[in-house]
């Protein structure tokens, strides 16, 4: 068995809100001129992460199922003159770049994860294996337009990020990932599920990803 | 960060333009370069610019997506080990996915396409159709998503989750990525010259796909290589430039350079063909490794985007098991540094290689790759 320690956890959810009144809403939280490029989900990402102070030797994790939803809405409606801001922006990874590139702050680990019905799981699972000394498990949704449309980009616009660490003392939850075999099956736990159970203090046991049995307690 | 202990290398292999990982090695030691030509949107139009497309394949999208008859041949080996049960996971990495499909949608209007379009969609249909379990972690870190994959495998092995790990990697080009690359002006009719110092620079994207199936070696041994010292580092200075320093591509070869200590290396670079990172890159690896030949292969092959790691390394092993690299097709002198190698030579003189890549945000990964 794997064990872990959360020591601060940070939430937020806009749920309906437009990128203009979350942009409105966060221009004070970083470097002036940064918040008119960054995303919804940069925006989000970035509000969490900063209550977690990151550290330059913190290794980061970020889940994201659909990730840039309006960049690339945005990006896809440029063609035939694409747009390369658009383009640079509406990568995987962009939410967390856009974050800690406005602060100039270098990590060595970084580690943008993708997925849908285990990707909850499979990013502790990945921040476990981590051997700096506290990783930051963040992730979020932002809310598609004409993507969600055709169900291709999320409902709900949302951020969480997690601090992890080996060390018990003053932690907010006790997080355990242990090996299951292949005769348990696996259940969904989608990055909304996820969120969900982080916002309404819930503990979980289950088989959340084919091979790995998460437990989460909060203390 | 200490790094993870070496992952044997049980198996790799690769697809490109040129075929298989034997046929792409021998076609860059012949010096072919596979860029060709295409219009930028493809049946749109636009510039043409180098692109190296798999064989018999177009750039426009279709539905399903097709790659799949590459794919699947170049998985077909890996059938009925398992792979995707709960000690047998699978890596998958991908900077593009099916993406091009949610183009081909937008553009075309044909909802057909929008099967594959998300990540997790691309990622699950090409699960079934290659006969994997539901064991698959995915990652997504533009051009350094193979290393990414590699690393959580090696990960994965030494905690004692998995007996064995396969890391497959994906991405082939469609109008989605090149048209981007084309407005960040990147892509453009020129041909790539890695490592040249010339005026413009220029960069080709390639089709490329491949696996490796790492092990943690114990017991009964299987595979010739190791792969080590696996280093990463990400500068977060700006979306698509490095810091002037140097200071990124330098703190990722960090760790490497004490791992490396005593062997004669030779070093397979990231090289696109862009100026400023050909230049800080040549800069970084000859300053930590003197003498070191230099190669990049991204002036034949273009730029296989997040699976250049992991494509790269399969030709990494070709050459060594052949006893010959290739050089730097595409290179022009003048060159960023003497130790750039334009012709192929042997590698019977070296006992390892270190091999790198880099990506968006100032990402840099390498590792590196030895006999066993």
């Amino acid at each position: 068995m794997l064990e872990r320690y959360v020591h601060a956890c940070s939430l937020t959810e806009a749920s309906t809100e437009e990128p203009a009144a979350t942009r409105e809403r966060y221009k004070e939280r970083f470097p002036r001129g940064a918040t008119r490029r960054m995303t919804q989900l940069g925006l989000l990402i970035g509000g969490t992460l900063d209550e977690l102070a990151p550290r330059a030797d913190d290794a980061i994790v970020y889940a994201s199922a659909y990730a840039e939803s309006r960049a690339l809405e945005g990006y896809l409606d440029s063609f035939p003159t694409a747009s390369p801001t658009l383009f640079q922006t509406s990568i995987h990874p962009s939410a967390v770049q856009q974050t800690l590139i406005a602060r100039q702050h270098p990590i060595q680990e970084f580690f943008p994860l993708t997925g849908r019905a285990h990707l909850a799981v499979q990013a502790m699972q990945v921040a476990f294996l981590s051997p700096a000394p506290r990783v930051l498990l963040c992730g979020g949704e932002e809310r598609g337009t004409w993507l969600l449309e055709q169900r291709a980009a999320s409902e709900r616009t949302f951020a969480f990020a997690l601090a992890l660490s080996a060390e018990p003392a003053g932690a907010l939850a006790r997080v355990t990932l242990t090996p299951a075999d292949d005769a348990t099956s696996s259940v969904e736990l989608t990055l909304p599920q996820f969120f969900d159970a982080l916002r309404a203090r819930q503990s979980l046991e289950r088989v959340g990803a084919p091979g790995v049995c998460l437990g989460f307690s909060w203390l | 960060m200490p790094l993870p202990s070496a992952a044997r290398l049980e198996a790799t292999g690769c697809i490109t333009a040129l075929g298989d990982a034997v046929a792409t090695h021998a076609a860059l030691l012949r010096g072919e370069i596979a860029l060709r030509l295409h219009p930028v949107l493809g049946a749109e139009g636009g510039e043409p610019v180098p692109l190296a497309l798999a064989p018999g394949r177009g750039l426009d999208e279709t539905a399903p997506p097709n790659w799949l008859a590459a794919v699947s041949a170049l998985v077909a080996p890996l059938a009925g080990a398992g792979w995707g049960t709960a000690r047998r996971p699978v890596f998958v990495t991908s900077s593009n996915f099916g993406v091009g499909s949610l183009h081909a949608f937008r553009s075309r209007n044909e909802p057909a396409h929008l099967a594959y379009g998300t990540p997790h969609n691309c990622v699950e249909w090409l699960v079934r159709e290659v006969g994997w379990g539901p064991n698959v972690t995915t990652l997504s870190h533009a051009c350094v998503s193979a290393h990414l994959g590699l690393l959580l495998a090696t990960r994965a092995l030494e905690a004692g989750l998995a007996e064995r790990a396969l890391v497959f990697s994906f991405d082939f080009i469609s109008p989605f990525v090149t048209g981007g690359f084309h407005a960040l002006k990147i892509l453009n009719a020129g041909f790539p010259a890695p490592y040249s110092d010339r005026a413009t620079g220029s960069i080709g994207l390639g089709d490329g796909a491949a696996f490796a199936v790492l092990s943690r070696g114990e017991g009964k041994r299987v595979g010739d290589f190791t792969v080590g010292a696996q280093s990463l580092h990400n500068e977060m200075h700006h979306f698509t430039a490095n810091r002037a320093d140097g200071a990124g591509f330098t703190a990722c070869l960090a760790p490497l350079r004490e791992a490396a200590a005593g062997r004669r290396l030779w070093l397979k670079g990231h090289g696109t063909g862009t100026l400023d990172a050909g230049r800080l890159e040549s800069a970084a690896l000859t300053a930590a490794f003197p003498e070191a030949p230099l190669v990049g292969w991204k002036g034949s092959l273009g730029h296989t985007l997040g699976s250049c790691g992991l494509v790269e390394l399969a030709l990494a092993c070709q050459s060594i098991r052949t006893g010959r690299a290739p050089g730097t097709i595409g290179g022009v002198a003048p060159m960023f540094g003497p130790c750039v190698a334009l012709d192929s030579f042997s590698t019977a003189g070296t006992d390892a290689v270190i091999c790198a890549s880099n990506a968006f945000g100032g990402a840099h990964a390498a590792f590196l790759l030895a006999h066993a």
